[in-house]
């Protein structure tokens, strides 16, 4: 199981709102593969999957507010 | 750094070839700066409020303004003849990875720029974009793939302030402003567009443009 978590985005920013998904529960997925927007201020930033596999459950919304570092996506 | 003049251009080709660039900045090609023009468009950011889009759709298309959703962040916001937008394709990854350091580069930018036409302009607390008194004079709202940043932004320079009145811009309640109206006069666009390049060698700490740079805004070795 590896779970794909909201990425370092510099300093000053310790939370971000998912803006949009790019993937649902079932996709098949590769690594490197952006499988979320995630908004900061005025920044959009794709968010990757490292490893390949298939996406198992979404942890979160879009809409909602997540912290760096945590996790937002399954992948089996 | 490349500064890349595109001139007058429709809002999906600029975004077409941002695309194609940030695949090649990813590879290795050096940051690029594409300079813009567009025809009047409506360009809602990922983080939009529909309801601050002011006009109906069918009424904007009927005037020739097209609405495009697009991968930035920030709400809407429009673009049209006079206005100056800036395309920087950057690889964040030489640029320390830091998204907000990013933005505050950028308002350094055009505030840097403004100066040089004696105009006084800031940042405001909290809202990104660059602001002289209480009306905004650019606004900023970029894109990251892959650490590579595209989008950028939009400065009024001889902007019809007129586009501005189908929507509430960035969601804010805000009167958009520009050179020329500040000046009193229109501002030679390519005036504009000489100064920028100086300005973005010091933000983003590259060396400063030979003095005999001459027309193609390029600052860097590149014959």
């Amino acid at each position: 199981m590896h779970q794909v978590v909201v990425p370092e985005l510099g300093e000053g920013i310790a939370k971000v709102t998912v803006a949009c998904w790019h993937c649902r529960a079932g996709d098949r997925v590769r690594a490197g593969q952006e499988v979320a927007e995630v908004a900061t201020d005025k920044a959009v930033f794709n968010v990757e999957t490292e490893k390949a596999g298939t996406v198992q459950r979404l942890l979160v919304r879009e809409g909602d507010e997540v912290a760096v570092g945590e996790a937002i996506l399954v992948i089996e | 750094m490349d500064i890349q003049d595109c001139g007058w251009i429709a809002y999906p080709e600029a975004y077409e070839r941002q695309k194609a660039l940030v695949e090649k900045v990813r590879k290795g090609r050096e940051d690029i700066v594409l300079l813009c023009e567009h025809p009047a468009v409506v360009t809602c950011g990922r983080l939009t409020d529909q309801r601050n889009i002011l006009v109906d759709r069918r009424e904007l298309s009927r005037r020739g303004v097209e609405v495009y959703a697009v991968d930035r962040g920030g709400d809407v916001t429009a673009h049209g003849p006079g206005q100056l937008v800036i395309y920087p394709i950057m690889d964040l990854r030489r640029h320390g990875k830091d998204l907000r350091g990013f933005l505050r580069k950028l308002e350094q930018v055009a505030i840097d720029l403004l100066r040089e036409f004696d105009i006084v302009a800031k940042r405001s607390l909290g809202r990104t974009g660059v602001w002289v008194g209480q009306k905004k004079i650019v606004s900023i709202g970029v894109g990251v793939r892959k650490w590579i940043a595209f989008h950028g932004l939009a400065l009024n320079v001889n902007t019809d302030l007129s586009v501005f009145s189908v929507i509430r811009p960035c969601g804010l309640d805000v009167t958009m402003t520009s050179m020329r109206e500040i000046l009193q006069r229109p501002v030679s666009m390519r005036d504009v567009k000489k100064q920028l390049a100086g300005c973005l060698e010091r933000a983003f700490g590259c060396p400063p443009p030979p003095r005999d740079a001459g027309e193609s805004y390029a600052s860097s070795g590149r014959a």
